[in-house]
């Protein structure tokens, strides 16, 4: 379980299953269209962001499902499929619209009551009832929403709802999902439609360009035009061939940058609170092995990781905001040609970036990627991306040994060990090309979507959930991790040579064990056990080092954890860490895949045990390999 | 020489007339919103031979790769 990770928000839950809440003969409205038509934003509106895994036999997918109550006052569930373009085009099963067409299959052809909404973007009329067209084909029971009324009439439009429910044969809604009319608006409609039947609607053998063209009205006047310009006037600067790549990198690095900047603070904060808690916790329950427990266990361990919680939901926060306001589709358009280089393409580009706050929703999403090779090559190097879960590590090695640089030094630094990752993830991704997944890939076709204004509680709520999910995990998985490493660094190893203290324990043994093989990268016994601590989910190294060093010093003032790190002497007086071994530590996380979650997540969308096994292995030479070359050159060039 | 979407001028209106895919690929580029009959505008490139970013007739924006578009043939579009 990775303590960083996002409330997977998407159409799919990563976690295990729970047994399903609906009952057989509840309606199931299952949410239906073309990615971007605003679906979630529906979603949220009818069911107030209620999420739960669905059961549908026969559907590998997870699907979030919430709980509604219909006019009637009968229980219903809302499904929220994956966007997809057709049921008609053969697809991979293994892609969105694979999981799309199989729910559908799976509805039409099982004994559950069902009615599909089909959220459709006005703004793009003629191409969302192709996608209605192929629907009624299908024979099943269908509801149209106009979404983005709002939007349409900013655009200077309008749509004659009625005429367009009479031309297609099925009920038609038009909506803003931002108002609070719109659940029941679409529930009276889904409630009605269910009602009447199968025969009421029509066989969809209508021209979607023709009947576009007769149910939208252009009422603009100049004001209302400005919109439409505006998108032209922003597309002209931030998809310029020359200055959109410069602001694409200049906003990344921007984002990345304020992650480290804004949360360093807060870092240093929650230390220093730590520190006065130990000396709370000594004073009310006295020096003992209960306080030890308490003090170096818990809250060294637990606690220190607490305080990366600001930079996860900066991140998250930033992410949302460029992916809600259409820029990220932009952002692939930009890297397209040099995914391709690459052997990738513009469509691994969001996947890769979700990567930077957790591999494990990222890896489900690359789901959008419809070629196999690509989409596997996609999943394989996901893990090289800098996920939030490294940045309590990349944060206490730098305030450890670069603390007395400046900040913009720092973040420059933090910056630069974002493009390590994403640089050999490009690298990765050329060989890999080359060797384990080459062949032809189907070239790129990306729908780009309008710029839209992020709804503010849609964010927060994300953000709300990143917060909480992590504030589970640091309750349960560190804290455990914690408490079981305050008990092996207590317990002596039987039959040591060591002398008395912390040298002697269980964990000191183990970790000074493999130090042979990782003396070479500046690694001791302590990082060795962190190390291993880590090697499940990597945000626990912090937590490691925290609770090693607060029962090796237990005697000490509350320093904080940075000072003990930098002020730790071996018995000849030099320091136990160096520079050098903060930048070869730095070296192996950005590379190793310390993430059981993600190597479960790999698993999954692979069917197989090979890829998952094949990531674990070249992630952690190279992160190996690396760190030992960064040792030994800066060493060799004087940084101590 | 045919005429190919990827040739088109920036701001050029063109109606595609065949996507010389194979059957599926051409089948999913159609649903998507690039099938034939459609008329398209090429509004800008991407720099270093990046895919073309279109308007077509039915309101969608693509960004379509430099070798889709070498494979959609266009012709002056029917109306003006």
């Amino acid at each position: 379980m990775s303590a960083a990770c996002h409330e997977p928000e998407a159409a799919y839950r990563t976690s295990g299953r729970p047994p399903p809440r609906a009952l057989a003969g509840t309606l199931v409205i299952a949410l239906a269209g073309r990615p971007n038509s605003g679906k979630s934003s529906l979603y949220n509106a009818l069911t107030g962001g209620d999420a739960h895994v669905g059961n549908y036999p026969g559907i590998t997918v997870d699907i979030l499902e919430g709980s509604v109550t219909l006019p009637s006052g009968a229980a219903a569930v809302v499904a929220d499929l994956p966007g997809f373009y057709s049921v008609e085009a053969t697809v991979d099963k293994a892609t969105d619209e694979g999981v799309a067409r199989a729910f559908l299959d799976a509805l039409k052809g099982g004994q559950r009551p069902h009615v599909i909404v089909q959220v459709l973007d006005p703004t793009r009329l003629a191409l969302g009832l192709r996608l209605t067209r192929e629907l009624l084909r299908a024979r099943l029971p269908l509801v149209v929403v106009l979404t983005h009324r709002d939007v349409l009439q900013a655009e200077g439009h309008t749509i004659d709802v009625a005429a367009l429910s009479e031309a297609i044969g099925a009920p038609v809604v038009l909506v803003n999902a931002r108002e609070g009319a719109t659940k029941a608006a679409v529930l009276a409609a889904v409630e009605d439609r269910q009602r009447e039947g199968d025969e009421a609607q029509g066989a969809g053998t209508f021209d979607p360009a023709r009947i576009a063209k007769g149910a939208v009205k252009d009422v603009g006047e100049a004001t209302q035009l400005r919109r439409r310009q505006m998108t032209e006037r922003l597309d002209a600067v931030l998809l310029h061939p020359v200055i959109g790549p410069f602001l694409f990198v200049g906003i990344m690095a921007a984002v990345f940058a304020a992650v480290f900047l804004v949360a360093d603070p807060a870092a240093s904060l929650m230390d220093l609170l730590i520190g006065l808690a130990r000396v709370k916790i000594t004073a009310l329950v006295g020096k003992n092995l209960f306080s030890s427990f308490l003090a170096d266990g818990l809250l060294g361990g637990a606690g220190t990781v607490l305080a990366f919680m600001p930079q996860i939901v900066i991140l998250t926060v930033a992410l949302e905001l460029l992916e809600a306001s259409g820029y990220l589709a932009r952002g692939a358009f930009l890297v397209d040609r040099i995914l391709r280089l690459m052997g990738l393409s513009g469509r691994s580009f969001l996947p890769l970036l979700m990567g930077h706050a957790c591999a494990v929703p990222a890896i489900a999403s690359t789901r959008i990627v419809r070629d196999p090779r690509e989409r596997l090559t996609t999943i394989l190097v996901i893990p090289l991306m800098t996920c939030s879960a490294r940045l309590p590590t990349y944060g206490l090695v730098l305030a450890t040994f670069f603390g007395h640089r400046s900040a913009l030094f720092k973040a420059l630094l933090f910056v630069g060990l974002y493009f390590a990752g994403i640089l050999t993830a490009l690298v990765a991704s050329l060989v890999m090309r080359r060797t384990a997944t080459r062949g032809k890939s189907l070239p790129l076709v990306l729908e780009i979507p309008s710029y839209r204004v992020p709804q503010p509680r849609v964010v927060a709520r994300k953000a709300g959930q990143a917060a909480r999910r992590f504030l589970r995990d640091v309750g349960t998985v560190i804290l455990g991790v914690s408490a079981v490493l305050w008990v092996l660094l207590t317990v002596p190893m039987p039959g040591s040579s060591q002398p008395e203290g912390i040298e002697r324990s269980v964990a000191a043994t183990i970790g000074r064990t493999i130090e042979p093989i990782t003396r070479p990268a500046g690694f001791d016994w302590r990082i060795n056990v962190g190390l291993i601590g880590s090697f499940g989910a990597r945000e626990v190294m912090v937590g490691t080092m925290g609770v090693i060093f607060g029962v090796e010093n237990a005697t000490d003032d509350p320093a904080p954890l940075t000072e003990r790190l930098r002020d730790s002497k071996k018995a000849d007086g030099t320091p136990v860490y160096t520079t050098a071994s903060g930048l070869a530590l730095l070296a192996f996380f950005v590379l190793a895949c310390q993430c059981m979650s993600t190597v479960a997540a790999i698993r999954r969308e692979t069917a197989s045990w090979r890829w998952p096994a094949f990531v674990v292995a070249y992630t952690y030479v190279l992160g190996y390999a690396a760190a030992v070359l960064v040792y030994q050159v800066s060493t060799a060039f004087g940084i101590g | 020489m045919t005429p190919l979407l990827a040739d088109a001028a920036t701001g050029e209106r063109v109606q595609i007339a065949r996507v010389d895919l194979d059957g599926e690929a051409a089948a999913w580029i159609g649903a998507v919103g690039l099938n034939e009959g459609e008329v398209v505008v090429v509004l800008r490139r991407a720099a270093l031979g990046g895919p073309l970013h279109v308007r077509t007739s039915s309101g969608g924006e693509f960004a379509v790769a430099r070798e889709v578009a070498r494979l959609i043939t266009v012709t002056k579009p029917e109306t003006p």
